[in-house]
């Protein structure tokens, strides 16, 4: 008896599916089991950022950047009041670079800790998912601690931070990695090299180095594949360049390099990098410093545009600003990572199964915020 | 073959691994780590002792509260909210003279301040703050704040404020009969004139 071929079916998953990590559809046409062809729609979540930028003032679209990616908001700051302090030429003290850097970093390790933990759960994996989101509360506990909100935090501002860090901030994030280390190593036993997530992660939705690069992929994604490639050590921007860490990439210890596996072990092995950079920014914190120091009284930026790009956990986010003199961008543009990594689906999708489709998007950590904007 | 046996060890042996990690979690659960009991029980809200500066800084993010014997009316808060959910109107204050039984008009702030006007609607819609704090930040007489903080004890935190119907969440602080009693005010100013 020779191969049954049947006809091919149209199937929707989302915009309501737990497994596309937000309000995505994807329009996936399958023969059987196969996957031929992944369509991802998605501007369910638009909410004009861009367009909404250019009627509020630049200290304004800090509250709507947190909004874009919910899940690394203080990166998201990170990244524009970069961009903005470039453009106007600002210098910040050493103890404001020192705190953004442990906030980003903090920031990382949550997010990481999020995909991880989600990651396992797409294939079945339930308990590490508690584990991670128990341990990314503490450092939500932190954020919380040091300017009141949990996800949204406002907290980076044009030439300096909303508030400094509170009394005791540097003793309890010390306590808190102390404590969080050990529990890396936990979750990398429980959860990495675990017959059943290898079977259904290794070699699976394999992204070769020429795919990742002709698609723009960037960050954890990019890495996986076996590209060295981190801005933070590259293209060094506020004070990265004085840290000791290393950029982990994909080994295909399991598989393939660039297979789902790698994607998800780099982030851990991230996590571990981002302790050691948060060791040191905390440790060389000046003691004095005034956060306000360099707040400009009214920002209004000189004529000209900038480009400045950061590493968020996604990856490369870049901002876009013109300034036409007013105290009111005349354009802000976004480069969103999370949409390059979406925009390789298909190409490393088709040809998969349907549930290995769904451990390849868990695997490329797409925030939906980020990429409808 | 010899693949089809270590295959089974692997699996075998990681998922063991990975149950005793669970075993050993089961043995020494603690009392904390477990989930809480909602209604019942609460997580400690953090202390915030902001070391720097401390009196001036609230990082609370809670609900708005205005103090309405402070504001002067400025607008500042209103031009620094990025949603709009802050809508002020205000009048000139008028000269004080017999019509003043109506309305208690210009005053003084707790800083100091002379009241040059008077506040006829001051609006918050809670339902479309972003609790972004940016609208604390530039108030003069730091009369508006999220609840909690340096005037906890008037205005404990409070973040369980639903309400059965979704205009309640509209919180309206200029004292009730301002309007009408301005209104009142100037309409008699204009006859008199006229």
């Amino acid at each position: 008896m020779g191969v049954v071929h049947g006809e091919e079916m149209v199937l929707n998953i989302g915009p309501q599916h737990p497994a596309t990590h937000g309000v995505l559809r994807l329009q996936v046409r399958t023969d059987g089991e196969v996957v031929s062809q992944i369509t991802p729609y998605m501007g369910y979540l638009h909410r004009c950022f861009e367009k909404h930028s250019e009627n509020v003032t630049y200290e304004q679209v800090i509250p709507f950047t947190d909004r874009c990616d919910y899940l690394s908001s203080m990166s998201m700051n990170f990244g524009y009041v970069v961009a903005m302090e470039r453009l106007m030429e600002i210098k910040v003290n050493d103890r404001v670079e020192h705190i953004r850097v442990v906030m980003a970093e903090l920031q990382r390790i949550a997010s990481h800790l999020l995909c991880t933990g989600v990651f396992g759960l797409d294939l079945g994996a339930f308990t590490p998912f508690l584990w991670a989101l128990r341990d990314r509360e503490r450092i939500l506990d932190l954020f919380e601690l040091t300017c009141g909100a949990r996800l949204l935090y406002n907290y980076m501002w044009v030439g300096g931070l909303s508030h400094d860090i509170p009394v005791g901030f540097v003793e309890s994030t010390f306590e808190f990695l102390d404590y969080f280390e050990p529990k890396v190593d936990e979750l990398e036993n429980i959860l990495a090299h675990n017959k059943i997530l290898v079977e259904r992660s290794a070699d699976i939705g394999v992204m070769p180095k020429d795919v990742a690069i002709s698609y723009g992929v960037t960050g954890p994604n990019l890495r996986a594949s076996g590209v060295k490639w981190d801005l933070r050590k590259n293209d060094p921007y506020s004070i990265y360049d004085r840290f000791e860490f290393d950029v982990p990439i994909g080994e295909g210890q399991k598989g393939t390099v660039g297979d789902c596996w790698d994607r998800f072990y780099v982030r851990i092995i991230e996590i571990r990098e981002s302790v050691k950079i948060i060791r040191q920014a905390l440790a060389s914190m000046p003691k004095e410093g005034d956060v306000h120091q360099s707040l400009p009284k009214k920002i209004r930026p000189p004529k000209g545009s900038v480009y400045a790009r950061t590493e968020t956990p996604r990856g490369d986010l870049g901002y876009y600003i013109e300034s036409d003199g007013s105290p009111i961008p005349y354009r802000v543009k976004m480069r969103s990572p999370a949409f390059t990594a979406l925009s390789v689906l298909d190409e490393i999708g088709a040809g998969w199964l349907l549930s290995d489709v769904l451990a390849i998007l868990g695997s490329l950590d797409i925030v939906l915020g980020e990429i409808d904007r | 073959m010899i693949k089809y046996f270590s295959d089974i060890f692997t699996a075998v042996s990681t998922i063991a691994g990975g149950m005793f990690i669970t075993l050993t979690h089961l043995v020494k659960a603690k009392k904390g780590i477990a989930t809480l009991q909602y209604p019942e029980e609460r997580w400690p809200r953090p202390e915030r002792n902001i070391g720097f500066n401390s009196e001036s800084y609230n990082v609370i993010r809670s609900r708005l509260h205005v103090d309405m014997d402070d504001c002067i009316g400025c607008l500042k808060c209103e031009r620094a909210c990025p949603v709009d959910c802050i809508k002020i109107e205000t009048a000139k204050a008028p000269e004080r003279g017999e019509d003043i039984k109506d309305v208690k008009h210009v005053g003084i702030t707790t800083n100091g301040t002379r009241k040059a006007m008077v506040v006829t609607r001051f609006d918050i819609d809670m339902t479309e703050c972003c609790y972004c704090n940016l609208c604390t930040y530039p108030c003069p007489e730091e009369c508006i704040f999220m609840t909690g903080g340096p005037n906890g004890k008037k205005h404990p935190i409070d973040y369980e404020f639903s309400e059965p119907d979704r205009s309640d969440l509209i919180y309206r602080f200029a004292k009730p009969g301002t309007k009408e009693g301005m209104e009142n005010i100037l309409n008699e100013k204009s006859k008199v004139e006229a």
